[in-house]
């Protein structure tokens, strides 16, 4: 199936760790030159993202605290694949836990644009989901998806870290339906 | 050994007739109303009468004027003073008090921000708690709260 590929793709996982990745590489751009965007590659990247999703950690105001205790040892979100990394760069996921005021909308926008694509936001908390009882106040964004696109809203004020890690796993299967 | 508190100072003498008001100075604080053209007076024979520590300036929109608040501490003569101030609602202005206390600074700022009171002279007057450009004063009593359909308008201050 893998064409003219110098290592058959099933052979790929046989091979020692220095000779892994230039294989898996030939293999599949020759894959993807052959078939595209194809049914059969877009499950694989697919499965990879949704079990590997790292938000970026940082946190903006009290649902921070329950996004810092879903890391914790009593819920663990690591075991789905959840890493928070300090680094736009390294994210693909921004769950926005918290108040967004206008004057860090424009970071806020800087940190999505910094992050690599594919990326997905989740709003966490009444908040970020649509300005909470801060709706009509002065300072306030009455929801960060009139900044950036979001794809999971989470209610609740805060949020409890199941309700967040179930957040997750809507995104999860969201990301399983990914067809572009 | 502390000096007296602020009650036994000679208010009237120190300040002339840049003193409007003198209220009772009930235990160890008091309330001054003094002349908003003689500011910049008024704050160093304040600081040189032993109130090294500016607390707070707060800024009052009473429609028809605007009123200014300075809260000082004294560690010599354990004792607060309150300084207040009227300005008129069409041109709030008054001298800065970065000059003899700087910690105004910020505070001068944000009064400037939210109830649109000018501190002359002041060395860095900007925004403090909302992004540049944004052109309201959110605390004045004429602002009104933003409807969501508004959002327009702010999405440009971004």
């Amino acid at each position: 199936m893998a064409g003219d590929a110098a290592v058959p793709f099933v052979e790929i996982e046989a091979l020692r760790s220095r000779e892994f990745i230039p294989a898996a590489k030939e293999a599949l751009s020759s894959m993807i030159a052959e078939q595209g965007q194809s049914k059969l590659i877009r499950p694989v990247f697919n499965w990879a993202g949704r079990n590997s999703l790292f938000p970026l950690h940082w946190g903006l105001a009290c649902c921070a605290i329950e996004f810092a205790a879903a890391f914790g040892a009593r819920w663990d979100a690591e075991r789905f694949g959840v890493v928070p990394r300090s680094s736009p760069r390294q994210c693909d996921l921004m769950i926005v836990n918290g108040t967004v005021t206008w004057k860090v909308a424009h970071k806020l926008i800087t940190l999505y644009e910094q992050m690599p694509e594919p990326k997905w936001v989740i709003a966490m908390g009444n908040c970020a989901t649509g300005g909470g009882p801060f709706r009509t106040a002065y300072s306030v964004v009455p929801g960060v998806d009139k900044l950036v696109p979001v794809d999971v809203y989470i209610a609740g004020c805060p949020p409890r870290p199941e309700a967040m890690l179930d957040g997750i796993l809507r995104l999860e299967d969201l990301i399983r339906l990914r067809k572009e | 050994m502390t000096a007296a508190p602020a009650s036994s100072v000679q208010w009237p003498e120190l300040l002339g007739n840049s003193l409007i008001a003198l209220e009772p100075l009930e235990g160890t604080s008091g309330r001054l109303r003094f002349r908003a053209a003689d500011a910049e007076r008024v704050f160093r024979a304040v600081h040189d009468a032993g109130f090294h520590h500016l607390t707070l300036v707060g800024g009052i929109d009473w429609v028809d004027h605007r009123e200014v608040i300075y809260t000082l501490w004294s560690d010599e003569r354990k004792s607060y003073l309150f300084l207040s101030t009227d300005l008129p609602a069409d041109h709030p202005s008054i001298a800065t008090a970065t000059k003899v206390w700087p910690s105004a600074n910020w505070h001068e700022r944000e009064a400037w921000e939210m109830v649109d009171i000018h501190f002359d002279g002041h060395p860095d007057l900007r925004h403090l708690l909302m992004p540049d450009g944004y052109e309201f004063h959110p605390l004045l009593r004429s602002f009104k709260l933003h409807e969501p359909e508004d959002l327009e308008v702010k999405v440009r201050h971004v």
